[in-house]
């Protein structure tokens, strides 16, 4: 296994996923992985965008929306660009689109993927695995 | 309509089948491994849900 980083910087690296998915594989020196990570998690995002999927806020009434929001923050750069331009807005029409909740899991689950990378990006900056 | 809930499963499928198979796995053989048997799994676990929720619903 390669020397681990120190401490501090196993915990600060994985927040580089928040910037650009697979950003922090890519710092530490998995570039492949990196770019197949950012085009998944990018993919699914934009599939739950085009499938009308919301975009939940966390200070959202419905406790399920707000769950979806927690979720969907794992996105991080990706979550607040989306809700800057207008996207996930969870108007009538894109509500009574049979395809809405097919978005809604595309979006949470790409959330959830990015969660993760920054769980494996914490693992192999703290020389768990390779 | 059908055709565009069966084409978003096969999408979602295998988005997670890609993203789980390049996190565990690093050689060629466990990766193709791993990916088909997510994918298949889920295609057909999906299936089997959405026919047994047919029939029951009827």
């Amino acid at each position: 296994m390669s020397e681990p980083f120190p401490r501090w910087k196993a915990y600060v690296v994985p927040l580089l996923t928040l910037a650009v998915p697979g950003l922090a594989h890519w710092f530490l020196g998995k570039r492949a992985r990196a770019a197949a990570f950012c085009g998944i998690v990018t993919i699914t995002f934009l599939s739950g965008i085009a499938l009308h999927g919301g975009l939940f806020a966390v200070t959202s009434p419905n406790w399920l929306f707000r769950l979806g929001g927690v979720a969907q923050l794992g996105l991080g750069s990706l979550y607040i660009l989306g809700r800057a331009v207008g996207w996930g807005q969870l108007g009538l029409l894109d509500m009574a689109d049979v395809m809405f909740g097919y978005g809604n899991t595309f979006l949470v689950t790409a959330g959830l993927m990015n969660m993760l990378l920054m769980m494996d990006a914490f693992d192999i900056a703290a020389g768990r695995k390779e | 309509m059908i055709q565009d809930h069966f084409l978003t499963l096969v999408l979602f499928s295998v988005l997670v089948a890609l993203f789980f198979a390049t996190l565990s796995h690093r050689d060629r053989p466990g990766f193709l491994k791993s990916m088909g048997k997510t994918l298949g799994w889920m295609v057909l676990g999906s299936l089997a849900l959405a026919f047994l929720m047919l029939w029951t619903g009827r």
